[in-house]
């Protein structure tokens, strides 16, 4: 199941969210959450304390890799299988629960 | 970072719940792809109603399948009636009501999970009654 939550701000839309990743898990599935708002504030609601979230790094830039999409734009794309990425990127918050925040990638020394 | 997104929702095998950007411009066809079902979140007022109308002609047009409202601070028995006719008006599907909830705004002056706070919440149990229509049985 792919789930999309979208809303106003100010709607609860994060709130929803994060509260029904921790019900899915619960439930007994595994559950990737991830927060794709440019002001993310996913973590607290699936449980993360703001020390950790604050914490949080910047998405490797090793692994993505920029390959054109089928207009001949160039799109950053994962270089890694998604599982890895979650697995290697994500935060564990939770029995079956990872937190992903997709936020900007660390350049790092590239600049 | 729109690739990233589809990729990697597409590429799991675990139950995905992405919290999006406020508006839905950020959200391309390509990963609208990946997306079985998107919910849009609105309060019981009529400019709030408005906006999730206008999000759900717009995911329609994303190619998204499923789309469906939540209605969120639903405080009344009248807030109900309007969320629902609205709906009904609208032919949006209702996916849950949630009432409002003082445990939301507490969870959050705290600085913790709403589940955390308080797991027997109005809200939560709405939301859990949403997580099994969703996938229902687990």
């Amino acid at each position: 199941m792919k789930v999309a939550v979208a809303g106003k701000g100010g709607a609860g839309k994060t709130t929803i969210a994060g509260t029904l990743a921790r019900v899915m898990a619960d439930r007994g599935h595994r559950v990737v959450a991830i927060d794709d708002d440019s002001n993310p504030n996913l973590a607290l609601t699936v449980g993360v304390d703001t020390a950790s979230a604050a914490r949080l790094p910047g998405i490797p830039r090793d692994m993505l890799e920029e390959r054109p999409d089928a207009e001949g734009v160039k799109r950053l794309e994962l270089a890694v299988p998604a599982e890895d990425f979650i697995d290697r990127f994500g935060v564990p918050v939770h029995d079956r629960l990872t937190l992903l925040v997709m936020g900007q990638p660390n350049h790092g020394g590239s600049g | 970072m729109r690739g990233v997104l589809g990729g990697l929702v597409a590429g799991t095998s675990r139950v995905a719940i992405v919290d999006l950007e406020a508006g839905l411009e950020h959200l391309s066809r390509g990963t609208a792809r990946h997306v079985e079902t998107l919910l849009i979140v609105g309060e019981p007022y009529f400019k709030s109603l408005e906006t999730a109308s206008r999000s759900f002609a717009l995911a329609k047009d994303l190619g998204i399948a499923s789309v469906r409202m939540v209605a969120n601070k639903v405080r009344t028995p009248r807030d109900e009636e309007t969320v629902r006719e609205f709906a009904a008006r609208h032919a949006l599907p209702l996916a849950a009501v949630v009432p409002y909830d003082e445990a939301v705004v507490a969870a959050d002056e705290r600085g913790m999970a709403l589940i955390e706070y308080e797991p027997a919440a109005p809200s939560v149990a709405a939301i859990r009654r949403l997580a099994e229509q969703l996938v229902p049985g687990a």
